[in-house]
């Protein structure tokens, strides 16, 4: 059970990648490969996340109250997943939208349809 | 006077050619004409001098030479002067069409390529200025159009196979020996292995024998020569190719050395006797191809590939003598080659682009000067007496019986009858016979074409009577590669077995002629009758419907019809073919479907591991 | 002393000031990059002589390099910088006339942001903040390729966006596992450690990483969405995205490879992936009807030929790649342009509707035969150089193997011929069906392909002007210790 407690954050952040991988490789209608891209990108920042936590860790934040800074989590992820979150936010946005111009073009959203460009 | 000046004028003019085009046509055309001729009289210059030095630094730390020797001098001379004599046939043959200022540019620049060729002295300059012949010459076989356009993608594509086995060549020798400097890389090029140096002179030859067509890589060559305007076929035939004869002569008697390049292999397996058997090969089938040809430049071209396999054959068999005669019917068949390509422009131009030699005929009356020229042309290319042609021949043929070769010999001998059936079928059909109709107010020939016709004509009677005026310069050029040296007189050669002597024939022939004269005389005078009373008994028979052009040598046809197909020319075709259907094919992984593509990501990465996993490679 | 931060912030301020110059003139917002290309290109020379003494680390906030994000201006990040700054304001001087419709203030900030991107991609000395510029560089070309809004652009950016973005999992997957071993993001701090690491915990970052990378660089086989991509973009934008977006992500590729894993082992897998890529792509681009797709694929067959030169990891093989990269910059981005008004004036993207383009566009024409013939080496243009140096590193090998993979590289290179060689014959030497009219492209569109054909002749006459920067740049690649010690001092 420890390892499991130990790392059930990987597990999760793997989880969440595999499934928004196998939803984008099986799923042919765009906005589900669509909502594959943001699970998987979920996973990733669960990922990042849980590369700097400590177990039981406090926010880090240097105050007068703070005692014991190495029980502090690694800042410097969240930081990264901030930055990521943001730029994971655009994409979907931008996605989105594409998908909007994409079903007045073609009036279908599967992209099995949508392979004029190819070879 | 420098080299690196020579060459700045060659360019340089063909691009200023080009501008004053732009202003008007006849700056064009008289600037293109001084260009040229300028280029001749510095060539005609720089005669028996060496020069060598290094005029660009610039290039990847690479020294570029120009450099000039006897060897040298004689191609250059020759570009020039056909290349000048070409210019001034195209003032009427292109005055009419259009995009002459791209045509004149082309034609200067690849003048001015070959030129730079010839007079580099390190390979890196040799290569690029053969890159900027290459691709200019596809651009000017292209511009006839039509079916032009598929000659020029033969070419091209042929052109870059062999550029780039030279590329590897070139980089090779550069690894090797630190220097493309050709003297340098010829003075240390004993040190090297002879498999090294077999394989550098077979990706080498690749480049030179697809520019210069022998066999197995002659296919471009005759839709090429068929379909680029007539002045250039002149000088694609009469010199272009010949970069590829003159690559042969400088990597087997300067760089190798004939020392080196006779003992790679042995017997039968000889790297020289298998280029001796190539270009034996090259003489035999594509004269006979030449036979079977009905479109004039076609007939002409395939000839050209014959006469090549001489040349080949005479620089490949590497005794002096045969050397000599390989040189020199290079020197030969620029001079009656690139007449022939113009007297047919000179046809070609005035019937309005006709080359078929089953709707001409009977030009003799209407087109004096160019029967003249064809004649005297034919007269060469098969070698006669009194004409430059037989001296060249007559070196090869000597070399190969004295030097007991039945085979060689027997190739070369045999080609010459194949050189007569076509060049009378040539002839015959432009000139003799019956005059159609259509072509009864053909005007002769304009004084621009004429000239380079009459010049070229005199240049092959003068060197056939007098050869021994370019037999010195060859002799020189033999001497320089280590050969031993001919005695060479002003009218042959002389020596124990079977000295020349021109002007014995000469006096011969001159006799010769003089008797059947008298014998005309003395004789009843003839009658002249029309021309079609002979036919049908005279009986009327409508002009135009009896023809005898069309299957000229029947009989003979047929019978080798069936062995003369182009077996190389097909496969190259369906190799084209192959490649189309795999490219068409390989991009078949690109589906579209953005599932696969993510799925190709995946299998990316998985693959990576796989490897690891397995192989543990990193 | 001017800083290299100038090349990032410079550009990314205006990008975001434009919107603001938009409420004032419509007009003044098309200049704003060509103000902000020609500044980069300014401060990029000046920076040149300065880097190539010693390379210059900027600590952005004052933290010493294992701390904080710093830049890293060496001969490369100079180089790359001065190559996106020349092919920023060639095209931004192109795009002044050619982008005529849709919203131009939206244009122009992401073309401004996209060379941002890319100019922090090659500067950064983090590899996280690698990670952010190169999220700018794709999302802002996403956009750009949906610019026009018309089927093909928007199908096309979908798909890229899905693939690009899944490559951007992996890589941020990656660097987060890179954190997790070292506690570190300074692409030096990785370098300095990475060898403390047991070899399989390197090995999955490395993998994604160069996944993630490798989808931008093109590197089959993840560069499905380029076609589609560089087809459907308007012809300014496939000019950048061929000429830089590319270059920049196989550049991270290469930092990566060699300067944070530094491991010489994966080298002949790249070596044949290069091949496959140049084969491959060469092959496609044979078999195309479409203008634009034709170069596009032959883009993917240049990336292979520079992936091929910069795995074989001599000084002279990079220095060879690196040349390659830049004369495939000049060529193709030349190509794309030419291309972009004959298409414009023929109304059809069909190699079989420019027919007889050499009698209505003879500059054009000209342009577009010139960028051919130097990507396909031809001398006296630029491609030349560069492979003869690559074909001098792989013969240099001394290897029977290098020896026949050099001759599969020319093999793609008479392929790369024929089809380049087909479409010259087009534009010249066939009667186009439709007017003839003489119908040049205006001078804006004129004036980047004369400096674009001028640089590819010079450069191909006188290399010497790029050599020396080459040379240094492929040290930085090839001497990690140098770097590391350069930038943690």
């Amino acid at each position: 059970m420890t390892f499991l407690h130990d790392y059930i954050y990987y597990i999760g952040a793997f989880g969440l990648i595999f499934i928004g991988l196998f939803i984008m490789l099986v799923k042919h209608n765009l906005i589900k490969v669509i909502i594959g891209l943001s699970i998987l990108e979920t996973g990733v920042n669960l990922f990042l996340i849980a590369v700097g936590y400590i177990s039981k860790g406090t926010a880090p934040i240097f105050s007068n109250s703070a005692v014991e800074s190495e029980r502090m989590v690694d800042p410097v992820p969240q930081a990264l997943v901030l930055t990521a979150i943001v730029i994971g936010v655009a994409v979907l946005a931008l996605a989105l939208s594409l998908a909007i111009r994409l079903y007045h073009h073609y009036g279908v959203l599967d992209l099995r349809k949508i392979k004029e460009q190819r070879w | 006077m420098s080299l690196e000046f020579l060459l700045a004028i060659a360019f340089g003019g063909s691009l200023f050619t080009y501008v004053l085009g732009k202003i008007s046509s006849k700056l064009r055309e008289s600037f293109a004409v001084l260009i040229s001729l300028t280029l001749v009289v510095m060539i005609v210059c720089l005669y028996g001098k060496t020069i060598e030095k290094s005029f660009y630094f610039g290039f990847l730390g690479l020294p570029l030479i120009l450099r000039t020797n006897m060897l040298s001098w004689l191609f250059a001379i020759a570009i020039s002067v056909l290349g000048s004599l070409s210019v001034i046939f195209s003032l009427s043959y292109i005055k009419n069409r259009e995009r002459a200022d791209f045509y004149y540019l082309m034609l200067l620049l690849i003048n001015a390529a070959m030129l730079g060729i010839v007079l580099s002295g390190d390979l890196l300059s040799f290569f690029i200025f053969w890159e900027i012949m290459s691709w200019s010459t596809f651009l000017l076989i292209s511009y006839n159009r039509g079916a032009a356009l598929a000659a020029g993608m033969k070419y091209i594509i042929m052109s870059t196979v062999g550029s780039m086995a030279m590329l590897i060549g070139v980089i090779s020798i550069y690894t090797t020996y630190g220097t493309l400097n050709i003297s340098e890389i010829a003075a240390s090029s004993n040190l090297a292995s002879s498999g090294y140096i077999l394989s550098i002179l077979i990706l080498f030859f690749t480049a030179f024998g697809i520019k210069n067509a022998i066999l197995p890589f002659h296919s471009w060559l005759p839709s090429a020569h068929a379909e680029a305007p007539s002045p250039f076929s002149s000088i694609l035939s009469g010199i272009l190719i010949k970069m590829g004869t003159y690559g042969f002569i400088l990597f087997i008697y300067v760089i190798v050395g004939l020392n080196k390049f006779l003992n790679l292999g042995h017997g039968v397996l000889s790297f020289r006797y298998i280029l001796c058997i190539l270009g034996a090969l090259t003489i035999l089938i594509p004269t006979f191809i030449a036979v079977l040809q009905d479109d004039a430049k076609k007939l002409l071209a395939w000839s050209t590939i014959g006469q090549a396999g001489y040349i080949i054959l005479g620089i490949a068999f590497g005794t002096s003598v045969s050397v000599a005669g390989g040189i020199f019917h290079f020197f030969n068949h620029a001079v009656f080659k690139g007449l022939l390509f113009l007297v047919v422009g000179a046809v070609e131009y005035r019937t309005n682009g006709i080359r078929d030699l089953n709707s001409l005929g009977g030009l003799i009356k209407k087109m004096p000067i160019a029967f003249i020229g064809a004649l005297i042309g034919i007269c060469g290319l098969i070698g006669l007496p009194l004409t430059n042609g037989f001296v060249s021949k007559w070196l090869i043929y000597k070399t190969l019986i004295l030097e007991q070769s039945p085979f060689l010999a027997f190739a070369a001998l045999f080609g010459t009858w194949g050189t007569i059936l076509y060049s009378y079928k040539l002839i015959h059909n432009i000139f003799l016979g019956q005059l159609p109709e259509k072509y009864r107010d053909i005007q002769k020939s304009p004084f621009s074409m004429q000239l380079p016709i009459i010049v070229l004509s005199f240049a092959i009677l003068l060197f056939g009577i007098l050869p021994g005026i370019p037999l010195k310069v060859i002799n020189a050029i033999g001497v320089s590669f280590g050969l031993e040296s001919l005695s060479v007189t002003l009218w042959g050669i002389a020596s124990e077995t079977g000295a020349l002597n021109t002007i014995n024939l000469f006096v011969a022939i001159l006799v010769g002629c003089i008797v059947v004269a008298f014998i005309f005389k003395a004789g009843q005078k003839a009658i002249s009758v029309g021309q079609e009373d002979n036919y049908a008994a005279g009986a009327a028979i409508p002009k135009d419907k009896y023809h005898y052009t069309v299957d000229f040598y029947n009989p003979l046809y047929r019978m080798i019809t069936p062995y003369l197909k182009d077996f190389i020319d097909a496969f190259y075709m369906k190799l084209a073919g192959w490649t189309q259907n795999l490219c068409s094919g390989v991009r078949r992984i690109y589906t579209g479907y953005v599932g696969h593509y993510v799925m190709y990501i995946v299998l990316f990465v998985a693959l990576l591991i796989f490897i690891q996993v397995k192989w543990s490679l990193w | 002393m001017v800083s290299p931060v100038l090349l990032i912030v410079v550009p990314l301020g205006l990008a975001f000031a434009i919107p603001l110059f938009g409420f004032i003139s419509k007009r003044i917002v098309k200049y704003i990059p060509i103000a902000a290309f020609a500044f980069n290109l300014a401060v990029a020379l000046l920076l040149i002589p300065e880097v190539l003494k010693h390379p210059i680390v900027v600590r952005i906030g004052g933290f010493p390099p294992p701390f904080g994000i710093n830049l890293v201006a060496g001969p490369v990040g100079v180089l790359f910088s001065v190559l996106i700054a020349v092919a920023g304001l060639l095209v931004a001087i192109y795009a002044l006339t050619y982008i005529k419709e849709g919203s131009k203030e939206k244009y122009h900030m992401l073309y401004l942001l996209l060379l941002t991107g890319a100019t922090g991609v090659v500067l950064t000395g983090d590899i996280f903040n690698l990670f952010v510029f190169f999220e700018i560089l794709c999302i802002s070309s996403y956009a750009l390729v949906a610019y026009i809004g018309d089927r093909a652009g928007i199908e096309s950016a979908i798909k890229y966006l899905i693939q690009g973005a899944v490559g951007s999992s992996f890589l941020l997957i990656g660097i987060g596992l890179l954190y997790g071993l070292f506690g570190t993001l300074n692409m030096a701090d990785l370098a300095q450690h990475i060898e403390s690491a047991s070899p399989i915990s390197v090995f999955v970052p490395m993998v994604l990483i160069i996944t993630g990378l490798g989808i931008e660089a093109a590197i089959f086989p993840l560069n499905a969405w380029l076609p589609d991509a560089h087809s459907s973009a308007p012809s300014s934008i496939s000019a950048i995205l061929s000429g830089i977006a590319i270059e920049v992500g196989l550049y991270a590729v290469v930092r990566v490879i060699f300067t944070i894993f530094g491991v010489s082992s994966i080298f002949m897998f790249l070596v044949f992936l290069g091949i496959l890529t140049l084969l491959i792509g060469e092959m496609c681009a044979f078999s195309q009807k479409n203008i634009k797709r034709m170069l596009a694929y032959s883009s993917i067959g240049q990336i292979g030929l520079i992936v091929f030169a910069m795995a074989m990891a001599t000084s002279l093989a990079v220095t060879g790649g690196l040349f390659q990269l830049v004369s495939h910059t000049l060529g193709k981005s030349l190509l794309f342009l030419a291309v972009g008004y004959m298409i414009y004036r023929s109304g059809s993207m069909e190699i079989s509707s420019l027919e007889g383009m050499g009698k209505r566009m003879p500059l054009t024409s000209l342009a577009f035969t010139i960028g051919a013939f130097s990507i396909v080496g031809l001398p006296p243009f630029v491609g030349f150089p560069s492979k003869f140096l690559i074909v001098q590193a792989a013969l240099a090998k001394e290897a029977v193997l290098f020896t026949g993979l050099i001759g599969l590289v020319l093999l793609g290179t008479v392929i790369e011929g024929a089809y380049f060689f087909r479409v010259v014959q087009a534009l010249y030497f066939k009667k186009g069906n439709g007017d003839s009219e003489r119908n040049e492209a205006p001078v804006t569109g004129l004036i980047p392909m004369f400096i674009f054909v001028t640089l590819i002749i010079v450069i191909g006459i006188y290399p010497k002007l790029l050599t020396d920067v080459l040379n240094s740049a492929a040290s930085e690649f090839l001497n990690r210790i140098d770097y590391i010690r350069s930038v943690i001092g």
